[in-house]
């Protein structure tokens, strides 16, 4: 079983440390460009080639699949390419949004005409990092180290085509070298979505170079750190979804997500200067504080309007203090009779599922009739689990009737007072300062 | 003035009567039946023979139960006499096809609508009502719709299917009721045939990507140990991966069941992992080009199914 774990890690997060590594890169470049959505439009271009590859009747990895999708991928590099000069008229994001919206609908049209085209996008999306092969890995590194060696010799005309129109000298140099970047960008984007998805690859490029960029403005130490949270989040995001039992594109996404809040605290409450870090403190307790209060305030307030609704906040406490407490004794030997009825019902159908299925290649086969017997009781015992449940439903919105006067309208006055407190001390800092 | 006009109403209401009892004899001679799905549309095929026109809505290779319908859709049902569905939620769409076609005789109680599950031994039974929050996001909502893998339950399937078409054409009913005889016992034969084939390997231990194989697996007597994908359309985690590898490996699980529409790379990476096989059966009559009707998709699965156990057994 751990080897089973480790086999099916290793390679995915061999995946994901190349992907960061390129993709850092990327970014930063793409940050500096104000392009952010520039990838999920290439992305989605080179995934229309790949869908018109496959309606025409080719495989994927075939030579004419690469062929159509590099096609189109270099059409779209010449689309990004030219919505520079457009920059100076409405915003280049307009226009990429645009492309982006443009090509998935088109690929939503062609891939109407393919019998497989819904799992088709569906795989565009999310991808398939985790079934991600040791040669495909091998693939992916010397395509992205061919194209990273190719970047950092001409890293130079690249930054300053990046840096803007106001320093390069002539546009024609600015065209190609940006025709340059969004065709290695293409090639490189059009490969890892094929694997990781386009969500996935989007957290590869934007966070470690969000990370990298919050530390530093040097481009060198802002890529160092950016590939040390992304192979990081990488790690946390493939080992989580084995301890959640998740997918693990998901997750991967969200330890990105989670990577990027914890590295925004460390910048803000102990890598920035002692002035600004004390101030920042401040305004992260004060912020968290009314974040809090106002969390408790309204659940509270929503527990004493409508105790019947939904109660995220009331449910975690009950957790620890049961709705049986405010119960009568009646009422609660309803509800804990109803529970233990609903789980026997359930073990009662499980029993039958299970007796059902050895019987289909264990000892004598049933018949019609024994098959149909059994249908139907599991489908009294499901409308007689849904009966109790109700009850159940019922007895708690009784019960939480009551605990909107226990529970409701002191989490509510603690919420308000937390507030009006926070408030008033910000107030008193503010006076004193005023009067210093 | 008012008899003239009341005449010439008469006579042109009757011109248009005698019109649509024309048209309705014609319409007689060829009827459109419009099944949902490949599998029923093959069994209507053969019931109705060159009484009818068959149609189907879900193109055979793809995936019902993620199917979206077009407006194309609600035009073959335009006209059709009788409608043919799997029920059981497994082609819950039609229901919003049918409210906005408003024909009755089609709809739910119709004289042409035909709900081909009624009378099938149900296996995985859940609820009876149509839950939305019970059924999981998965179109297995009342229970285990894959039932015409099961040659026998075609016998039930042709019934409702035949019975629906001699309420529509009652000259034609022994020409009906013969050819389905015919075809049952030709099945019946089949049936003998696939036994011996596939009784050797009585209780061979096989996984599959998706719960499509329970009626299969109960008729043929095989021993489908766990399905990979738990719920539609969500790829299974790794921790699972790992232990279901570690339940193949145990138990000696050696064969993956695939369809043609699933996603590959999980089964392929649990098969290198476990060195077992992934071999593709049809969910469906046209799904792969071999099956291409009812008795062609059986003959598929069962060979391809012997196939590949009889080479992991040497």
């Amino acid at each position: 079983m751990f080897e089973d774990v480790l086999a099916f890690a290793a390679l995915p997060l061999a995946a994901a440390i190349v992907f960061t590594g390129i993709h850092t890169w990327f970014g930063l470049h793409v940050l500096r460009r104000n392009v952010v959505f520039a990838d999920l439009a290439l992305a989605q271009i080179s995934a229309l080639g790949a869908t018109v590859a496959v309606v025409a009747g080719h495989a994927i990895q075939s030579a004419a699949g690469y062929g159509y999708t590099l096609v189109f991928t270099a059409c779209g590099a010449l689309l990004l390419t030219l919505s520079r000069g457009l920059a100076r008229s409405v915003r280049q994001e307009a226009f990429i949004g645009v492309l982006y919206v443009v090509a998935t609908a088109a690929t939503v049209l062609v891939v109407d005409r393919s019998p497989q085209g819904a799992e088709h996008v569906k795989k565009m999306l999310v991808g398939g990092i985790l079934s991600v092969s040791a040669s495909e890995v091998g693939h992916f590194i010397a395509l992205y180290g061919a194209i990273g060696a190719l970047h950092w010799f001409i890293r130079r005309p690249l930054l300053a085509a990046a840096d803007g129109i106001a320093t390069s000298r002539a546009a024609g140099a600015t065209v190609f070298w940006d025709l340059l970047f969004y065709l290695s960008f293409g090639v490189v984007v059009t490969s890892s979505v094929g694997t990781a998805g386009v969500l996935l690859v989007f957290c590869f490029l934007i966070v470690p170079a969000l990370v990298g960029t919050l530390f530093s403005s040097r481009i060198g130490v802002a890529l160092a750190i950016g590939w040390l949270a992304g192979a990081a989040a990488s790690a946390i995001g493939i080992f989580g979804s084995f301890a959640l039992d998740a997918p693990t594109g998901a997750v991967t996404v969200l330890a990105f997500a989670a990577v990027l809040i914890v590295a925004a605290a460390v910048r803000a409450f102990v890598a920035a200067p002692l002035d600004q870090r004390r101030r920042n403190r401040r305004i992260g307790l004060r912020t968290a504080a009314l974040i809090a209060c106002a969390v408790l305030a309204v659940s509270g307030l929503w527990v004493v309007i409508a105790p019947a609704g939904d109660h995220p906040v009331l449910a975690t406490i009950e957790l620890g203090v049961g709705p049986e407490r405010f119960m009568t004794p009646r009422e609660r030997a309803d509800y804990l009779e109803a529970a233990s009825t609903e789980r026997r019902h359930e073990g009662e159908s499980d029993r039958l599922t299970g007796l059902e299925r050895r019987s289909r290649w264990q000892g004598e086969p049933l018949g019609a009739d024994e098959v149909r017997r059994i249908g139907s009781m599991q489908q009294t015992l499901t409308e007689m689990r849904r009966g109790e449940r109700f009850v159940m439903d019922y007895l708690r919105t009784r019960a939480r009737e009551r605990e909107r006067w226990y529970i409701g309208v002191p989490l509510a006055a603690l919420g308000l007072a937390g507030i009006a407190l926070v408030i008033w001390r910000k107030w008193q800092v503010e006076k004193r300062s005023a009067a210093r | 003035m008012r008899g003239r006009v009341g005449l010439r109403t008469v006579l042109s209401l009757s011109a248009v009567l005698i019109a649509a009892f024309v048209a309705h004899a014609a319409a007689a001679a060829s009827l459109r039946v419009v099944a949902t799905t490949s599998d029923l549309a093959s069994l209507a095929r053969v019931v109705a023979g060159d009484l009818a026109e068959v149609e189907t809505i879900v193109p055979p290779a793809a995936d019902s139960e993620a199917f979206e319908p077009r407006p194309s859709d609600l035009a073959k049902l335009k006209g059709a006499a009788v409608v043919v569905r799997v029920g059981l939620g497994y082609d819950h769409w039609l229901d919003k096809l049918l409210a906005m076609h408003a024909d009755t005789a089609v709809n739910r109680g119709g004289a042409g609508y035909v709900d081909a599950s009624v009378g099938i031994p149900l296996l995985e039974v859940k609820g009876s009502s149509l839950d939305p929050a019970a059924r999981d996001g998965h179109a297995h909502g009342l229970a285990n719709p894959h039932y015409w893998l099961d040659p026998t339950n075609a016998e039930a399937i042709t019934g409702g299917i035949a019975e629906a078409i001699m309420r529509m054409a009652p000259a034609s009913s022994e020409k009906i009721i013969a050819r389905r005889d015919d075809f049952l016992a030709d099945l019946k034969r089949r049936l003998v045939a696939w036994d011996r084939q596939l009784a050797p390997y009585r209780g061979a231990r096989l996984i599959a990507y998706h719960n499509t194989w329970p009626y299969f697996a109960r008729r043929f007597r095989l021993n489908i140990v766990d399905a990979i994908e738990v719920k539609e359309g969500v790829a299974p985690s790794p921790a699972r991966l790992a232990k279901l590898a570690a339940s193949m490996r145990e138990q000696g699980i050696r064969v993956i069941l695939h369809e043609p529409f699933e996603p590959e790379e999980i089964s392929q990476l649990l098969a290198r992992r476990t060195g077992a096989q992934v071999i593709r059966l049809a969910p469906s009559v046209g799904s792969v080009a071999a099956a291409s009707d009812y008795r062609a998709l059986l003959d598929y699965n069962v060979e391809v199914l012997v196939g590949a156990l009889a080479a992991t057994t040497n």
